[in-house]
């Protein structure tokens, strides 16, 4: 994943893209934590919910697989399955954190 | 949208880094943009900033975005503004009926900046295009009000025809008019029509009808020959199936008489200084039909005080309660009597209120005329 890259594909500078991905990584942390919570209280509701603003925000970011995976994420939750969501939170962090270090 | 200002977008969407993104790709090139979370908050600030455009999402908690743009699209303020909805890929259906509630576009999720900025920009570019079409006709559109009420004699400039009038016209082309005809000092000719349909031909019609008024209500005529060689100008050059239906009365404060020559018009009301007000009604062809028209007249005694209420249709008429004159013109001498105390240069706006209120609008043209003897 290349930085500069994917700013000037979205049409944006660097510094205005660096702001981007931090608030990102900031509301997707907290998107992750709510389906955590929707997870510990068997509510699919929820976590669909915070699965779709996750999808929301990395689609039009560039970050496709987080993209896929949340969106994977959504349509089970809203069928009503919460199963092997802990293996995509797992996922999840995981692509977040090699966001945070880019 | 002048030329120095920025133009401004709002932005509406729940998800916060969408929104700074399209905040940071559209305010670079020079769009000032608003922006809102929710629906409620997005319908203020529309109402209060009047953006150019907004860029709309449809799913979001509470009120969403079909709930935004309905209610956007119902309230005056904003209803002209343009909406470009952004919606998920697959989403048929919501497409559809965004479009069905007023939408200009949509733009699909995830969104490109680019693409977002490109679907801006073209539509400003036709809302700037529209707009200004508009502007055009309604500047032309005015002069042709502006012509046509200067045509409209004022009772300050007649003081001698003692009458008072209120008159309305709906649309700018009104199809409404009357004239006032200072014969002599003590004879006065009061003239009210109303052409059929409002277009902007009509209203080059009514300075024709002037100009033969003018010419033709003279002490030499009586009111019925008048009226008569009006009608035969009037056949040879209304456009065809235009006429008018009038009234033209005739009052001589000198030999306390009055003459009504009526050509399809509603009846007159009189309201005598004491007693009850009742209609006069004459049976007639319309003006500008027939060559051999045959119009009602009557001419009755009158007394100082006695006054006569001469109106359109719209006053009387309503599509939507399928109410005519002739049916309506009688259910509302109720009303006169409720205003026969009212002196005669008010008398026509106090009709008119109490007959529609303050905010109901009547649903036709309206033009009113009370005359005292």
């Amino acid at each position: 994943m290349d930085f500069r890259d994917l700013a000037s594909r979205l049409g944006i500078d660097e510094e205005d893209f660096t702001e981007l991905i931090e608030l990102f990584v900031t509301t997707t942390l907290s998107d992750i934590d709510k389906i955590k919570k929707g997870v510990a209280n068997n509510n699919p509701a929820d976590a669909a919910a915070a699965s779709h603003s996750i999808k929301g925000a990395a689609g039009n970011l560039g970050f496709d697989d987080i993209f896929n995976l949340a969106k994977d994420m959504e349509m089970q939750a809203r069928k009503g399955s919460l199963d092997n969501f802990e293996n995509f939170i797992s996922d999840l962090e995981k692509q977040l954190d090699a966001i945070n270090n880019l | 949208m002048g030329n120095k200002q920025p133009y401004t977008v709002l932005v509406v969407d729940d998800n916060l880094l969408n929104l700074r993104l399209i905040e940071k790709s559209l305010s670079k090139e020079g769009y000032q943009i608003f922006s809102a979370d929710n629906g409620p908050d997005a319908r203020a600030i529309a109402a209060k900033e009047n953006p150019d455009l907004i860029l709309l999402d449809i799913e979001m908690p509470g009120e969403n975005g079909f709930d935004v743009i309905k209610k956007l699209k119902d309230n005056s303020q904003t209803n002209a503004i343009p909406v470009i909805f952004l919606t998920g890929v697959s989403e048929v259906d919501s497409k559809l009926k965004g479009f069905e509630l007023g939408a200009v576009d949509y733009i699909t999720k995830p969104f490109h900046p680019l693409e977002v900025l490109a679907r801006v920009r073209i539509h400003l570019k036709l809302s700037i295009a529209t707009n200004s079409l508009i502007q055009d006709q309604a500047s032309k559109l005015r002069q042709v009000t502006e012509a046509q009420v200067s045509m409209l004699p004022s009772p300050g400039d007649n003081p001698g025809a003692l009458f008072g009038v209120y008159y309305k016209a709906l649309e700018e082309a009104g199809g409404d008019f009357y004239d006032i005809l200072n014969i002599s000092e003590k004879i006065t000719g009061y003239f009210v029509a109303d052409f059929s349909g409002h277009d902007i031909k009509i209203s080059y019609m009514t300075s024709s009808v002037k100009a033969l008024l003018a010419q033709n209500c003279t002490p030499v005529y009586s009111p019925a020959e008048s009226m008569k060689m009006i009608n035969d100008v009037l056949v040879e050059i209304l456009p065809d199936g235009k006429y008018l239906t009038a009234c033209y009365m005739h009052i001589n404060r000198i030999t306390k008489k009055m003459t009504i020559i009526n050509a399809g018009h509603p009846p007159v009301v009189c309201q005598p200084q004491d007693g009850e007000p009742y209609l006069i009604k004459t049976q007639g062809d319309v003006l500008g039909m027939f060559k051999d028209a045959h119009f009602g007249t009557q001419s009755i005694n009158v007394s100082m005080g006695d006054k006569f209420f001469v109106y359109s249709d719209g006053l009387v008429e309503s599509a939507q309660n399928k109410i005519t004159w002739v049916s309506g013109a009688d259910s509302l001498l109720p009303v006169y009597k409720k205003i026969a105390e009212v002196p005669y240069d008010k008398a026509p706006a106090q009709l008119v209120n109490n007959l529609f209120g303050d905010d109901s609008f009547p649903e036709d043209d309206i033009v009113v005329l009370c005359v005292k003897v």
